[in-house]
């Protein structure tokens, strides 16, 4: 473990209690950076904010607090979101549909609305959002889920063009199936038959997901409004 | 750290000299190759305590010596990083046969024939890392250079090829395709445009997206990435470092 300097970077993780927010939060920590994280639960952070990421309001009021008691904000990951599979299009209901869209469009949009005014100010920082390899390439029975990480690339890659010219960078990594609490024990990818059609022939796993958002963090400064993999090779 | 093999390709400059420095900083035993040892090649090795593995890439017989002076000297290749390059422009009707081969012959072939060279002893340790390092143009295509596009869009489709193939056998195949990168190159291209180098540096600059243009050190950073432990879950896939340049800039 890294010693952490008071004025060492920090790092801001929604969805930082669990699967990719924790292990995010788990790597900077290791390398010396502090860290927040928004979540509904409580998480192994410096300073842990429960929120909700769909209210704007709550959020920015988090965003806020953390700027605060940690004097800055600079890479923030969001993490935050939900799974849910094995349901025909005509069966997904309105309210399935809102809370997925609320939850990983509008928290994206959420967060990333209350950080970016501090780091155009300050000139520095970076974003990444987590989208999903099913964003890239399409799926059946979760599209809910597909187009909602969809519109979160299509916004992270506009928002790119909007802040390239400054010292601001946007990016996307699209993680492949995951092993985390939010892939259930039944999913269908986790079967041996899908995992063995996979190059890496297994799931990612976080910490691996996590490797890829601290590369863009630390060393991503030439990304703009890009797209980043590990996905096991589930889409090449 | 690492202790492991690294076998980097043009290593004389530019982004293959920026990335035998910084793996070597990281711990990997480095050897460099390039076409020649002008003296800048042996130079480079003492000072990264590596080894020089002068040899032409295009000459099927210079790429399996080469990889096996390196076994010889350390045990096989654990990472290769296929950097070097041959790259003219000219209109595509103006662009002879001759040329198109050459950047087919170089940029393509020789590194098809050197990663079937270092492949066998990667399966043997039952881990590798391939770094292929293409082009942001072998991805979007550019007016003037469509051969060394071409080539360079059929290192994107090895990458992807090799990182299915190879996947499996614990060897992760990768590409970097950069933009605009603060080389030698950019004097080469300013004599060609006729106007100064710093001219040079803010025409590229202007083109880009976030309005500047990458240093070697950027994309060798890439390249520790691909070859390192935080890219465990990559493979087949394409890095853009280009500062945003798949979409031209309103």
């Amino acid at each position: 473990m890294a010693e952490v300097l008071a004025d060492a970077p920090v790092v801001l993780v929604t969805g930082a209690a669990s699967g990719i927010g924790a292990a995010c939060v788990k790597l900077f920590a290791e390398r010396g950076w502090r860290t927040a994280g928004l979540d509904l639960r409580a998480s192994a952070t410096d300073v842990s904010v429960q929120v909700d990421v769909t209210d704007a309001t709550a959020v920015a009021a988090a965003v806020a607090r953390v700027a605060s008691e940690l004097g800055r904000i600079d890479h923030v990951v969001t993490a935050a979101g939900y799974y849910e599979e094995g349901i025909d299009v005509v069966d997904i209901t309105r309210d399935q549909w809102d809370r997925m869209m609320s939850v990983i469009v509008g928290g994206t949009v959420n967060v990333v609305q209350a950080v970016l005014p501090g780091m155009l100010a300050r000139d520095s920082g970076g974003i990444v959002a987590i989208s999903s390899e099913l964003a890239l390439a399409g799926s059946a029975t979760d599209l809910h889920y597909v187009a909602a990480k969809g519109a979160v690339l299509g916004f992270m890659k506009s928002l790119g063009a909007e802040v390239g010219r400054t010292g601001v960078r946007v990016n996307v990594v699209a993680p492949g199936p995951t092993d985390t609490p939010l892939l259930a024990a039944t999913s269908i990818w986790r079967e041996p038959e899908y995992l063995a059609m996979l190059p890496l022939g297994r799931l990612v796993q976080p910490d691996e997901i996590a490797g890829a958002v601290y590369y863009l963090a630390t060393e991503g400064s030439q990304y703009c409004g890009e797209v980043i993999s590990p996905n096991a090779g589930a889409v090449i | 750290m690492t202790g492991q093999v690294a076998l980097v390709t043009g290593a004389a400059q530019g982004l293959g000299l920026a990335t035998a420095r910084r793996l070597a900083r990281e711990g990997y035993r480095v050897a460099v190759n390039d076409r020649i040892d002008d003296g800048r090649l042996s130079v480079l090795a003492t000072e990264l305590g590596g080894i020089a593995v002068p040899g032409d890439i295009s000459d099927p017989a210079a790429t399996s010596a080469m990889v096996a002076q390196v076994a010889a000297h350390w045990g096989p290749v654990e990472v290769l990083v296929a950097n070097a390059a041959y790259m003219t422009m000219s209109p595509f009707l103006e662009t002879d046969s001759a040329e198109w081969w050459r950047h087919i012959d170089v940029n393509l072939s020789g590194h098809f024939r050197l990663i079937q060279a270092v492949v066998p002893g990667m399966r043997e340790l039952g881990h590798g890392r391939i770094v292929i390092i293409a082009s942001g143009w072998g991805v979007i295509g550019q007016a003037n250079a469509t051969a060394y596009s071409a080539s360079k869009a059929g290192l994107v489709a090895l990458t992807k090829g090799l990182g299915r193939e190879l996947g499996p056998q614990g060897i992760l195949t990768n590409a970097i395709a950069p933009g605009f990168i603060d080389t030698e190159q950019l004097q080469v291209d300013a004599d060609d445009a006729g106007i100064s180098l710093a001219e040079m540096r803010r025409v590229y600059a202007e083109q880009t997206p976030i309005g500047q243009i990458a240093s070697p050190d950027d994309i060798a950073g890439a390249v520790a990435f691909l070859a390192g432990p935080l890219s465990g879950g990559m493979v087949g896939q394409i890095l853009q470092p280009t500062g945003g340049i798949t979409r031209t800039r309103a």
